[in-house]
Order: structure tokens, then C-alpha cells, then sequence
């Protein structure tokens, strides 16, 4: 227990060395492009958390990051990598508009229909990955990389054609009824109820990970697919659920950028970098569905704090972008220095371990 | 005859086409060659877009500064070797997974170009670079038709083509190829023959860096003369996919890129038809007839596939149907933009087995572990 606590206490320390040196390097840019460092520091922290409008900002960002980077770690954790998470959110977004305007319900009926369709969209666009890697031997990343691609193309369509708002020049849809929307937490700003999703989601996959057979099955089939097989657990079909589950997740995030959006209507980017961003949030958090809590947290402040700075000291917002592949680069470097400390301080060991068997030794088991 | 494919506008005799589907194929087929190499070596580069991405940005940055194509094309292959030289560390000396990186390598990519492209060229209208000139080759570009076509082209092109015969001789060839294939196939017996899987793994992989960064030297500032973000569009996962369909074979990748080229090109043409002509309708008629017929042959040796047979059937005669009812049908831009992403998904799903794939693609080496 104190050995896992220690380890827990590790990866927390290296994850917070990473986002201090991402952080840093983005100062270096801030720097280099002539805004002084306390004043880019300043506008960073006041853009995300300075006002009650930037704070409400930063929150309502959390909760697609979170969702997607839980459905990253359910994946991950049942030993699949698939990258479909932006056109998951496009198609789930896709599906709520469908659900948003085509249907008329009493609020307490509509929102939670809306969120289903959110979620069925994305889980079957995640299907399709999932079928065409389980009966084809299709490679899950290629196909949801091409797959991410049609989705942007389906969306420009979709909000050009078939829900196109007729009144208005611009690729929207008509505005959805409130009964479709999430009630706002905060009056004027973007922060709306589906927050609560970030600690529920959170919670839910951290147990079913943790605690239920479902879990337990995704996390054998993770270790090694021979053991799963071994065990009579099929690696497809968990495979298949545990990338249904992901778009799910990638869905509801879907839903709630329609669906407590800052404009009532959907455009053909409001998928932004979530689907992407949200990878990085789960590899910060080190594939613990909790800590994808804090880790979004930060990532929604880069974003936040990014917007805004555009405004204020005129720093084009796709450095945030920049930031987050780097800390995508430099987790992935510090888990290998702390892979080789973890080696070195288990070093005295090693030469027992690793001492040639003599051959009598060898030859002892074939008599 | 030939009256009759000049009415249809589109197709293979549409020398038009033609030119276009070779300029669209260049840029996918130089980050495929790459790639195969890399792939084969066991190094599998999901940032290949990304490489691409900074090799047509830098290019078209310092062909500008520097008022050089030179430069540019010198810095644009340098930009991608440099986002390789990440991705190498990450994964070769580090062990990190090759596909995390990759996303990491894509995102990271395309934020610093699209920041830099902000802080440069933000606050100006769009500079535009001169590109580099075709070459024609004497004699054979004075070929009526096809010879314009296919043989007045900027260098690019050509060296693109070229590099699928040099590919195949240095994989299969040389004591090099050996050395390459053999890391991707099978690191511990190269190690114990004296060969740096290490090594070989770097060459894999900053070659795809340069290849595809001239990938993105072509883009910029060999199509258009100049840059926006995101330019590359996903043409680096059409090379991924290239070489999967290819089977990490050179002449089978150039195929696929042709494919996908083509696509891409006919995409074009289509998007500005406000209709769809019905030589579309031929077309599909012809391939699902085609098909019909293979499966028919098909089912003398093994079992027969009465749904396949049975679709591809019904599919050719809606087709032949729809050529002579002509309908007035006005298909969205859309589905054609997404023609080569589609047709890319489809021949995944089709035709790859994994007996192809290099057996130690993605899979980091460590002596003694393997």
C-alpha cells in the first residue's frame, strides 16, 4: 500500500513537473513575441480564473475535456489506443441537433433525450471502428483518423443542408428550444449544469474500472490478450465495448458543447480540439480517471486563458495547441526518466537476477 | 470513340484529370515512400501530417524571407527531419508509445504553425511566394495529350515516382534493405546478426521526416506559393493509409497513392458539376458489374457469396438505370471532399490482411527483452 501510494505520489509530482515546463514554454513564446513576462503571466491567470466570466469559462471547458479524456483512459485501459474522440463529438453533437429540433418535449423529457442521442451518436460512430477492427483487422487509429475526417465533412454538410437554417446566410442551425439546453449555472455566462457531469463520469469510470466484472474484463484484456483468452474472455467483444464506451463518452462531450454551447445554435466547429486536447488531458492524469478531474482543469485554463490573451496582449490562441502536443511529448519523455530511476534504485538486485545460469543448472530440469 | 470520351469530360481519357491526379498524388506518395520505409524498419509515424504540416509551413516561411526556393525546400525537409528527430527520441531512445507520440507530434505541429503563420503573417493579406517551375522533358512532353500531362511537371513529381523504383531496389536490393526489414520483422535476429536495430530505426524514421516535410515543400510551394493552417488536410493519413493498402510493398503503396490521388482529383472535378452527370452512374454501374462477375467466377473455387454477388448485382443494374433515367440530382460538395477519405476506409475494411504488415511495426526494441 505505501509502495502504491509512493508511486501515486510520483506520477503526481512528474505530472506537475510536466505542465510547469509546458507552462514555461509557453512564457518563452509569450516572451519571444514581445509581451513581457508578468504582463503575459498576468493576462494568462486573469483570462482563466480573473473573472467571474473567465472562471465560468474555464469550468464549462472541463467538461468535454473530462469526457473525452475518460473515454480515452477506458480504451486505454482495455489495451486499445483509438483517436476517433473528434468525430465522435461531431456526430454525437449531430445526433442532438437532430433530437433538438426535430423533436418537441417538455424540458424535463427533452434534455435527457437529447443527452441519449448525444451518446448513441457517438458510441455507434465509435461502432463502426470497433466492427471494422474486430471483423476486418482494421487498424482502430487509421480508421478513426479517416473517420474523424468524414465526420468534419458530414457536419459542414449537415449544417449547410438538412439543418441548415434557412433565415440565416451562415452554415448554423435554426436556434434550439431551451427545453433542448442545459439550464445555466451562472447567469450570463457559459457555465451550465452539465458540470455535474465532470465529478459523476469521473466517479462512474473510475468504478467500473476499479470495481465491476465489466472493468475487471476490460483491464485483463488490456494486460495481454492471450490471458483474457486464456481466462474465456473474449478480446473482441470487450474491445468492441470499451470503444462503443469511449464514443459514448465522446458523445455526452458532444452533446455539451450543443447543448450549454455559448450560442444556442450549431456551427460547423463547435468541435474545436477537444478530441484531441482531451487525449493529452488523460496522459497528464497518467490514465487515472480521477485525476483526469485536475488534469482537465488545467487544460480548460490553457484554453480559457489562451482566448482570452488574444484579446489582451494579442497572442494568437493555436499556441495553446502548440502547448498541449508538447506536454503530449514531454509526459511521454518523463515516464521514460521515471521508468529508468524506478531501474536504477531497484539496480542492486539486478546482477543475481540477471547472472548466467551455470550449466549444470541447465541442465538439471531435463533429467 | 474518342468523341464520345471528350462528351463524358471525366475518366481516364481526360488527359485534365489525368494531369491533376498525378499533381494531387505527388504529395501523398512522397510521405508514403517515407513511411513504407519507416514502417518496415518498425516505426509506424501517426505524425506524418504533422511532419508534412512543418515542411510546407518552414518552406514557405524561409522561401519567403530568404527569397529563395532553394532555402525553402532546404528548410522544409529540414522542418520535417526536426519533428522526426522528436518523434525518434520519443520513441526509439525513450521506448514511449509510437502512436501517443504521434498525436502529441500531430497536435504540437499544427499549433506552432498555426501560431507562428499568426504572429508572422497575421496582420497582412496573403503573401504569396513564386513556385517552383515544371520541367519539361524534350521529345516526350510533345506527345499529343498525354504528353503535357505527364511529362511537363515540376521536379517533385518526378523524383516522386522515381523514388518507388529506388525504394524497391534499396528494401529488397541491398544489404541496407535487408538491414531495414529485418528490424521491422524480426530486431532480435538483426541485433544478433551485428545490425543496429537503433540505427536503422533512426534512418526509417528521419527519412519519413524528410520525405514527408518535401511532402509539404510540395504543397506549398510547389502547388499554390503559399501557406494557411492546416493545409495538409489529412493527405498524411491518406500516405498511412497508402501504405497499409500498398501492403508495405513500393509498387502496391504507388498504386494506392494513385487511388487516392485520382480520387481527390476527380473530387474536384465533380464538386463543380451542380449535378451529378450520369457517366457517375455508369461508372459505379461498371465496378459493381465487375465485381458482380468476380464473385460469380470466384464462387467455381470456394464457397459461393450469394449477398456479395447479390448486392453487386442489384448495385449495376440501379446504376444502368439511373444512366438512362437521368436524374436531376444535386449530390452536396461534401460527399465528394470526402471521396478519398471514404474510398481510403473502404479498402482498409476490404482487401488488408495482417500477414503483410512488418510483425514488429510499433513495437519498441530492448536487447535481451525481445
Amino acid at each position: 500500500m505505501r509502495a502504491r501510494l509512493a508511486t501515486g505520489g510520483l506520477d503526481f509530482v512528474l505530472s506537475v513537473c510536466v505542465a510547469i515546463l509546458a507552462l514555461l514554454v509557453a512564457l518563452i513564446f509569450v516572451v519571444a513575441a514581445g509581451v513581457s513576462f508578468t504582463s503575459g503571466a498576468d493576462a494568462f491567470v486573469s483570462g482563466a480564473f480573473g473573472s467571474q466570466l473567465n472562471l465560468a469559462g474555464t469550468l464549462a471547458k472541463m467538461v468535454p475535456l473530462t469526457l473525452v479524456a475518460l473515454g480515452w483512459i477506458v480504451v486505454f485501459k482495455a489495451g486499445r489506443f483509438h483517436v476517433g474522440f473528434p468525430g465522435q463529438i461531431l456526430v454525437g453533437g449531430m445526433f442532438v441537433t437532430v433530437v433538438a429540433l426535430k423533436i418537441h418535449l417538455p424540458a424535463g423529457l427533452h434534455l435527457p433525450l437529447v443527452l441519449v442521442a448525444g451518446m448513441a451518436g457517438g458510441a455507434l460512430y465509435a461502432g463502426i471502428a470497433a466492427w471494422l477492427w474486430a471483423k476486418r483487422g482494421v487498424n482502430e487509429i487509421l480508421s478513426t483518423l479517416l473517420l474523424n475526417l468524414i465526420a468534419a465533412q458530414l457536419l459542414a454538410w449537415w449544417v449547410r443542408g438538412p439543418l441548415h437554417d434557412h433565415t440565416s446566410p451562415l452554415p448554423l442551425t435554426p436556434a434550439f428550444p431551451n427545453s433542448a439546453r442545459w439550464p445555466e449555472l451562472l447567469k450570463n455566462t457559459d457555465l451550465h449544469w452539465d458540470i455535474v457531469l465532470v465529478p459523476i463520469a469521473a466517479i462512474l469510470i473510475s468504478f467500473l474500472l476499479a470495481r465491476t466484472l465489466a472493468g475487471f474484463r476490460m483491464r485483463l484484456v488490456g494486460s495481454g490478450e492471450m490471458i483474457a483468452r486464456e481466462a474465456g474472455v473474449s478480446p473482441e467483444r470487450i474491445g468492441v465495448r470499451a470503444i462503443m464506451l469511449s464514443g459514448a463518452l465522446a458523445g455526452l462531450a458532444g452533446a455539451s458543447l450543443v447543448a450549454a454551447g455559448t450560442t444556442p445554435q450549431v456551427g460547423e466547429d463547435f468541435g474545436g480540439t477537444y478530441g484531441f486536447t482531451g487525449i493529452a488531458v488523460a496522459l497528464l492524469a497518467r490514465n487515472n480517471a480521477l485525476a483526469a478531474v485536475p488534469a482537465a482543469l488545467l487544460f480548460a485554463a490553457l484554453e480559457q486563458g489562451g482566448q482570452t490573451m488574444e484579446g489582451t496582449v494579442g497572442i494568437s490562441s493555436s499556441l495553446v495547441d502548440f502547448i498541449q502536443g508538447l506536454m503530449i511529448v514531454l509526459v511521454l519523455a518523463a515516464t521514460t526518466v521515471l521508468y529508468l530511476v524506478r531501474r536504477r534504485t531497484t539496480k542492486p538486485r539486478a546482477p543475481k537476477a540477471t547472472a548466467p545460469p551455470t550449466p549444470r543448472a541447465e541442465l538439471e530440469p531435463s533429467k | 470513340m474518342t468523341h464520345m470520351f471528350a462528351a463524358i469530360g471525366i475518366g481516364p481519357f481526360d488527359t485534365a484529370w489525368l494531369a491533376e491526379a498525378l499533381i494531387l498524388t505527388t504529395p501523398i506518395l512522397l510521405a508514403a515512400m517515407g513511411e513504407l520505409i519507416s514502417e518496415r524498419a518498425g516505426v509506424l509515424n501517426v505524425g506524418l501530417e504533422g511532419f508534412m504540416l512543418a515542411g510546407a509551413f518552414f518552406s514557405y516561411l524561409m522561401a519567403w524571407k530568404a527569397h529563395s526556393l532553394f532555402v525553402g525546400v532546404v528548410c522544409g525537409i529540414a522542418a520535417g527531419m526536426l519533428f522526426a528527430v522528436v518523434m525518434g527520441l520519443l520513441t526509439i531512445e525513450a521506448k514511449a508509445d509510437q502512436i501517443v507520440s504521434g498525436v502529441g507530434i500531430n497536435l504540437a505541429a499544427t499549433g506552432l504553425t498555426s501560431y507562428l503563420f499568426d504572429e508572422i503573417f497575421g496582420n497582412q493579406a496573403q503573401i504569396v511566394v513564386p513556385i517552383i517551375g515544371d520541367i519539361k522533358i524534350p521529345v516526350l512532353s510533345s506527345i499529343p495529350d498525354f504528353g503535357p500531362a505527364l511529362f511537363k511537371n515540376d521536379w517533385t513529381l518526378y523524383l516522386a515516382f522515381l523514388l518507388v523504383p529506388i525504394t524497391w531496389f534499396l528494401l529488397f536490393r541491398t544489404k541496407w534493405g535487408l538491414a531495414i526489414r529485418a528490424s521491422g520483422e524480426l530486431p532480435s535476429g538483426a541485433d544478433t546478426a551485428g545490425i543496429s536495430v537503433r540505427r536503422v530505426r533512426w534512418f526509417g524514421v528521419l527519412t519519413a521526416g524528410a520525405l514527408a516535410g518535401l511532402a509539404g515543400v510540395n504543397l506549398a510551394i510547389v502547388q499554390v506559393g503559399i501557406f494557411h493552417q492546416e493545409m495538409t488536410a489529412g493527405r498524411g493519413f491518406l500516405a498511412l493509409v497508402a501504405v497499409i493498402f500498398g501492403r508495405w510493398k513500393p509498387v502496391g503503396v504507388m498504386g494506392a497513392c494513385l487511388a487516392l490521388g485520382g480520387a481527390d482529383a476527380l473530387e474536384l472535378r465533380l464538386a463543380d458539376q451542380n449535378q451529378v452527370p450520369t457517366q457517375v452512374w455508369g461508372v459505379v454501374a461498371g465496378i459493381a458489374a465487375a465485381l458482380a462477375i468476380y464473385y460469380v467466377l470466384r464462387s467455381r473455387q470456394r464457397r459461393p457469396r450469394k449477398v456479395a454477388i447479390l448486392l453487386s448485382s442489384m448495385v449495376a443494374l440501379s446504376g444502368v438505370v439511373l444512366v438512362f433515367a437521368a436524374p436531376h440530382v444535386d449530390l452536396p460538395d461534401q460527399l465528394w471532399r470526402s471521396l478519398p477519405f471514404l474510398l481510403a476506409l473502404i479498402v482498409l475494411a476490404g482487401a488488408v490482411s495482417r500477414a503483410h504488415m512488418p510483425s514488429k511495426l510499433t513495437l519498441p526494441y530492448t536487447r535481451g527483452e525481445d
